[in-house]
């Protein structure tokens, strides 16, 4: 096995009082398979269990049950500098009384190497994160992003085979953000390490995962790739947090009338119906008279569709927000409302009378009683 | 009344209530600087003797001066104290010293252990120190009197009328300060010491290279606030210390108040002499009692 894979297998924390009695389980068993080099992104909403998750990896967190391997070993009983790992904390975690210099030099200098690899590797990386000129500086000296990207240093001199980030960007303001985005993904092209990364915003996620595992309550919602994840979620609460804005979702139930299987929207009247053709009447089949929800997608609501099957509905623009290329349009529709992303510079009116095709071929169909995709 | 008239007034009032709780502070230490160059051990009558007499503080200070003894002949005596007042001043300032230091070290090390670490019935015995904490250490005075005696029997120098056993008896009392320095402790963020853990640092060499550093001001304050009170004590060293060569400066000037004659002027001598280490030692410690020193390390 190659030395930067990290195996989760079961994990379970709870976390207990002064007294060793469990007051609350912040990871309910998960297993998560990590291969050497991936970037792999924890991304859930607060109190999801991602950053207990990384803390385990690290080490700073005991393991209920279950275990961690990094490089095939398993970790559980391991002080977090013998993992092999490196971490970058959300507030930075400088050591505000040393320079720069004994910052990045910290780790080296305890683990007893030699004078002049300290100060060669501290030079070389604070170089390449064009610092090397702020070395003699005390971090409060420094701005959000250079500091930041001093606690990036100071992990990479460690040259570790698994880097952890919990949150690293989410101090800094939107511009640095992107900046640091790039840069930290620069650097995993660059390393090739496996890297770790907690957050909880999606398009951080999207943006730098080679796969992404969503977590809600201690638990894995689903794990894949960003497009499989936006395109095929496994669960209404995945099709509810990928994607901004997010998937429209109509809770309803499978009817069958004249002329097949139709989506009937739970409403006290105008509720929506779509008739329900191809792969979905398949999917659908089983769930006649049951409660399912109807996903679909802001970009695949149109005002005019070249390819699929078309559904279109008439509604009422309560809200237009013109980004320039696109509109989002917040429609009243059936019980409910719908957002679009609809391409094209026409402008939207309030109270506007529109009618938008539903593209049919890109609809996810829920089980309402399970959450789960309809497949 | 116009506006600037009402701020006149405003600001008139607060000057003269300022001024006059400056006199209520500065003219009781007045009035024993007075007292220390005064002839004579009368009460205080005039802010400012009439004639200076340096008597007081030559036998504060060892130095051997004449005493007039009857005014009638003029025959006079040499007056030089039996222990020299300095040795008190030495012993207090080597008491207040060992047991400010014990105090750092060891409310440093429990406040950390409070703060950081997690055990059974922490918070039961974080709420006893305070409550502990609550009764006066003379209290307990008879039962710090065993205690010595009882030590004394199998290690002398931890026994009763020893500067060692009065020092032991100042260490109990640090449940304020570890309330104190973990306040302070729990104000900086721990994913420091995480990240110092991560580089591979053990728990003590986190405590001392990250935790220490950070935690300087804190620690000059409860040096200041310790050595002061230790500068100061009295019933506890009176019980302590029997003989005149173990005093300490409180205990050595009270001794100059005998029931029959009070030598209120070696005492106000002495008084004003033990402020002299306090001072020293605040203007020491003051430098490390500068704020912002985590700054910069994290993001709040």
């Amino acid at each position: 096995m190659s030395e930067g894979s990290v195996e989760i297998k079961e994990l379970v924390k709870t976390y207990t009082d002064d007294r060793g009695r469990p007051t609350f389980t912040a990871v309910k068993n998960i297993s998560l398979p990590i291969q050497d080099g991936e970037f792999m992104v924890l991304v859930g909403p607060s109190g999801c269990g991602k950053s207990t998750t990384l803390r385990m990896v690290a080490g700073l967190e005991k393991i209920t049950s279950g275990t961690i391997s990094i490089g095939g070993r398993v970790v559980n009983d391991l002080e977090p500098k013998d993992r092999g790992i490196a971490m970058v904390f959300q507030n930075y975690a400088l050591y505000p009384h040393m320079s720069i210099f004994n910052n990045m030099a910290f780790g080296l200098q305890l683990a007893k190497k030699r004078k002049d690899f300290i100060s060669d590797t501290v030079g070389r990386t604070s170089k390449a994160l064009g610092l090397d000129h702020m070395l003699e500086r005390k971090p409060n000296a420094l701005s959000g992003g250079q500091r930041q990207r001093v606690a990036l240093g100071r992990a990479i001199v460690r040259s570790p085979k698994v880097f952890l980030f919990d949150e690293p960007l989410s101090n800094l303001d939107a511009k640095m953000r992107v900046q640091m985005r790039s840069e930290i993904s620069r650097l995993h092209a660059q390393l090739g390490s496996t890297m770790i990364y907690v957050t909880h915003d999606q398009v951080e996620a999207m943006t730098m995962g080679d796969r992404i595992c969503v977590m809600r309550d201690g638990l894995i919602m689903q794990v894949a790739d960003p497009l499989t994840l936006y395109r095929q979620p496994e669960n209404l609460f995945v099709a509810g947090f990928i994607g901004s804005p997010p998937m429209n979702l109509l809770k309803g139930k499978v009817q069958r009338r004249e002329g097949g299987l139709f989506f009937v929207e739970t409403a006290e009247k105008n509720g929506l119906v779509f008739p329900l053709r191809g792969y979905l009447e398949s999917l659908a089949g089983n769930y006649v008279d049951k409660d399912v929800v109807f996903g679909i997608r802001p970009e695949h609501l149109s005002d005019n569709i070249k390819e699929g099957a078309a559904a279109p509905i008439t509604s009422t623009v309560e809200i237009a927000e013109p980004m320039g290329s696109e509109s989002l349009v917040y429609l009243k529709a059936g019980a409910g409302n719908l957002i679009a992303r609809i391409h094209g510079e026409h402008l939207y009116h309030l109270g506007e009378q529109v009618t938008v095709q539903l593209n049919m071929d890109k609809v996810n169909l829920f089980d309402a009683a399970t959450e789960n995709v309809i497949r | 009344m116009t506006a600037t008239q009402r701020l006149r007034a405003r600001k008139a009032a607060a000057h003269t209530f300022l001024i006059c709780f400056l006199v209520l502070i500065l003219v009781p230490f007045v009035m024993v600087i007075s007292a220390s160059l005064r002839q004579g051990n009368f009460a205080p009558s005039r802010l400012i003797p009439d004639k200076i007499s340096l008597d007081h503080w030559k036998f504060v200070l060892g130095i051997p001066y004449q005493e007039v003894v009857n005014p009638a002949t003029g025959q006079t005596r040499t007056v030089k104290a039996d222990t020299p007042p300095l040795r008190w001043f030495w012993n207090s300032i080597k008491i207040s010293l060992l047991a400010s230091a014990g105090i750092i070290f060891l409310s440093g090390t429990s406040a950390y252990a409070f703060a950081r670490l997690r055990f059974a019935f922490r918070h039961a015995t974080l709420s006893a120190l305070l409550i502990l904490q609550m009764f006066p250490m003379v209290l307990s005075l008879v039962a710090f009197y065993v205690i010595l005696d009882f030590t004394g029997q199998y290690a002398k120098w931890l026994g009763l009328n020893t500067q060692t056993g009065l020092v032991m008896i100042y260490l109990g009392g640090i449940s304020n300060y570890i309330w104190m320095i973990k306040g302070y402790f729990e104000t900086i963020p721990p994913s420091m010491e995480e990240s110092a853990r991560i580089d591979g640092a053990s728990q003590f060499q986190t405590f001392v290279r990250i935790l220490l550093p950070i935690s300087l001001p804190i620690f000059a304050v409860v040096f200041i606030l310790s050595f002061i009170s230790y500068m100061s004590e009295y019933p506890v060293a009176s019980v302590v210390l029997q003989s005149s060569e173990n005093w300490t400066l409180a205990v050595g000037a009270n001794s100059f108040l005998y029931e029959q004659e009070k030598l209120w002027g070696r005492f106000a001598a002495l008084a004003v002499l033990s402020g002299v280490p306090i001072t020293v030692v605040f203007l020491l410690c003051q430098k490390f009692v500068i704020g912002g020193l985590t700054s910069g390390g994290v993001k709040e």
